[in-house]
């Protein structure tokens, strides 16, 4: 019985050893590990990573740390024993990550940032991919202004202020809104309040919800994310008074960009992932070579509305 | 007779077994091309390269940065001056210090000689930089044997497994005692990040941003005696008032998750001194990372313990049956007591350790680590009704779960298959594990 279990084992790791080895034009493996890749914004950027290292003939790994620091720590130390020839992160935890990435340097494997930055003193990063968040911000700021029209109106802004990236995206949207409410005495958009919506629904509902209270003439809500702007209208819907209040979000998540098609959402800038997971293995490409390229390349937000909604044949 | 010592080998080194099996497959499915980087194949190299070269041409060397790169480059650049070539320059950087390299050739270069990596750099960059560069018009590259050997069995990477697995197994040494006297403790996990935090602010709060080596010790005896506080008073609670231990750990779980966030204010803190690494990341002793060698003193330690000393004996008894060992004249009381101080204080020793691999002290860290811990402890042959288990079984058990996911990370294996190879490993170590009772 035993015997015949072990056989199937083999046998089974054979063929295994047969159907992903024996590429030996392979130039070498580019791992790459994201926050999660249950959120599809990091796995549109895997996919785009593995199609475009093929094309330059590279073999690419994908592991999943899950929101884990520990888990991603170990995977960077993994690669190392690996040796791949280089790694591409979307850092856990800006600090925390630190110290795997000085490991990885030290091994001489060259590791690439995505989307977010790695803050960690002393650990070094070769090139870093990512979205200019404080212009995506002024789009939703120019998103708001026509949403609002001449008549302007009272604002809420739920923001994620531990996210330097979402602290980006409310800078960027403010500089739109005072450029525009300069010397103007009429049809003023006002900020009247700025709360925490912890970039998901539950939180982005409940301080909708306080701010509904507040404010009887809301007019437009601001959310640096679609999760939350999802949550903001749940409690706006609750308070049927979703003719009266516009809301804004960020990213183009599938069930986001799915909103703005319903009308639920007004506009949304959106973010890249698939320039960025191609972006990023050209600097790979670049950087084994030994070519110069930009340590920082950060692709602008393109705004999507509803007419662009409309025009996508992904959605529903 | 045979089938009946066949069974009975099996159930009592059943699990030793999955462990077993589980390494030959991974090896098995990692098995790559290896680049030699021993001075003897350096040697081999060289006389490659001479057979095929006059002597006096000139030859470059190139080798990636990294541990015992300049080593490897120093030999080749000896063997090959030793077999009368000219090392007009040896490289030891990144593809760009390379690419410059090869760009100032002035002299007629004969060949490229490198390892692993730059042999991909000089292969592919080198026909479009001899069109600029005739110096290089015939240059040829020359890199190291390779051979078969899988990633798994590298040292390396023998050393991340057993270092990645290291919390896991020292807590699972006090979830062993616990589970052992038919306990259970969920808090672990928490103690972890209570801990980890407590220490970083402990140190903060001595030494500021600039804390000394003293600070440190100072800071993780802070967060292990803390957490070994927690566990007697967990102890306490169990025996005191007879509360279920499922129910005051989990009590104790969400307090110290929920401590540990406001405390550090949801935000990790960092340790001002890299030597905090040095518990997490330094290796010291024959090279082994100094979290296993940690590992192994205080599974041996636990081992002379449960099996040589009263304490020992006690554990069991308590776990057996707590009436006739407290007839018998055991504590049972305080032996409860200790089991649970023990768990908190290796799970505050756990928080030490990931705080040092990040030298960071984060409130998210540990997050279901106790499921993990009683894993590995269950896989380890202990029985859940208590009276029964191993201390070096419970080592198996979380080698077993180290190895896996290592195995997963090196084949790239989606996490959501992770979580379903774990499921069906464990339920199979547990069955062979029951065999023991029903063929014995």
């Amino acid at each position: 019985m035993k015997n015949r279990i072990l056989t199937v084992f083999v046998t089974v790791a054979t063929f295994c050893l047969f159907g992903c080895g024996g590429d030996s034009e392979s130039k070498g493996v580019i791992a790459y590990t994201p926050q999660t890749l249950s959120n599809p914004f990091f796995s549109v950027i895997a996919d785009n990573i593995r199609e475009e290292a093929r094309k330059n003939g590279y073999e690419v790994l994908v592991v999943d740390p899950d929101m884990d620091v520990k888990k991603q720590s170990d995977q960077i130390d993994d690669f190392i024993a690996k040796n791949v020839v280089a790694i591409v992160l979307v850092p856990v935890d800006r600090m925390s990550i630190g110290p795997a990435v000085k490991e990885a340097n030290a091994a001489g494997i060259p590791v690439f940032t995505v989307d977010a930055k790695c803050a960690a003193e002393g650990a070094k990063i070769e090139g870093h991919v990512g979205t200019d968040n404080f212009q995506g911000g002024e789009l939703a700021g120019q998103a708001m202004i026509q949403a609002l029209g001449v008549e302007g109106g009272k604002v809420l802004v739920l923001d994620l202020k531990k996210a330097n990236s979402c602290v980006l995206r409310v800078d960027g949207f403010k500089k739109v809104i005072n450029a525009h409410n300069d010397g103007r005495a009429s049809g003023r958009i006002e900020i009247v309040s700025e709360l925490d919506g912890n970039g998901d629904r539950t939180k982005g509902y409940e301080s909708t919800s306080a701010a509904l209270q507040a404010h009887e003439d809301l007019a437009a809500i601001f959310a640096i994310n679609d999760p939350s702007a999802l949550g903001a209208y749940t409690a706006v819907k609750e308070a049927n008074r979703q003719n009266q209040i516009k809301i804004i979000g960020f990213d183009g998540m599938p069930d986001g960009k799915q909103a703005i098609k319903n009308g639920q959402i007004y506009a949304d800038p959106i973010q890249h992932p698939d320039k960025m997971g191609i972006q990023i293995v050209e600097l790979v490409v670049k950087y084994q070579a030994g070519e110069e390229f930009p340590k920082e390349t950060l692709l602008p937000a393109t705004l999507y509305t509803k007419a662009e909604a409309d025009q996508d044949p992904d959605l529903k | 007779m045979m089938k009946m010592d066949f069974r009975s080998v099996l159930s009592e080194y059943g699990n030793a077994l999955v462990l077993l099996l589980l390494c030959l497959g991974i090896s098995l499915v990692t098995i790559e091309e290896q680049s030699a980087t021993s001075s003897s194949a350096a040697r081999e190299l060289a006389m490659e390269v001479s057979a095929e070269n006059p002597p006096g041409s000139n030859v470059l060397v190139l080798v990636r940065t990294g541990e015992g790169a300049s080593r490897f480059a120093k030999a080749l650049s000896e063997s090959l001056s030793a077999e009368g070539l000219q090392v007009v320059e040896s490289i030891v950087g990144t593809p760009a210090d390379a690419r410059k390299a090869l760009e100032s050739q002035k002299d007629e270069l004969a060949a490229i000689v490198t390892g692993e990596h730059m042999a991909v750099f000089a292969s592919g960059q080198l026909p479009a930089l001899a069109s600029a560069n005739d110096a290089l018009a015939r240059t040829k590259t020359y890199r190291t044997e390779t051979y078969l050997w899988p990633n798994f069995l590298k040292k390396d990477n023998l050393f991340n497994v057993l270092k990645q697995v290291s919390v896991v197994a020292i807590i699972a040494i006090g979830m062993t005692l616990v589970i052992i006297t038919a306990g259970i403790d969920l808090s672990v996990g928490s103690l972890i990040a209570f801990s980890g935090v407590v220490c970083a602010l402990a140190i903060q709060y001595l030494g500021g941003s600039e804390p000394t080596t003293s600070h440190l010790w100072l800071g993780s005896l802070a967060g292990i005696l803390i957490c070994a506080l927690i566990g007697m008073g967990t102890g306490g609670l169990v025996t005191v008032f007879r509360i279920p231990a499922f129910i005051v750990t989990l009590g104790v779980m969400f307090i110290a998750k929920g401590l540990a966030f406001i405390l550090s204010n949801s935000e990790p803190i960092p340790v001002g001194n890299e030597g905090f690494a040095w518990l997490g990341r330094g290796s010291d002793l024959f090279g082994l990372p100094n979290s296993v060698s940690l590992m192994i003193l205080l599974f041996v330690l636990a081992h002379v313990v449960m099996s040589r000393t009263s304490i020992g004996r006690y554990v069991y008894a308590v776990g057996g049956n707590p009436e006739a060992a407290r007839l018998s004249g055991v504590p049972v009381k305080w032996v409860l007591v200790f089991v649970y101080a023990l768990c908190g204080l290796l799970a505050g020793l756990g928080g030490v350790m990931e705080a040092s691999l990040h030298v960071t002290g984060d409130p998210k860290s540990g997050t279901l680590v106790e499921l993990q811990v009683i894993a590995a402890v269950v896989v380890g042959g202990t029985s859940l009704a208590g009276g029964r288990g191993k201390i070096f079984g419970t080592l198996v058990g979380a080698l077993i779960i180290g190895v896996i996911r290592n195995g997963m990370n090196l084949t790239g294996v989606e996490a959501h298959m992770q979580s379903v190879v774990y499921g069906v490993v464990i339920l199979i170590a547990v069955m062979v594990d029951q065999l023991k009772g029903r063929f014995k």
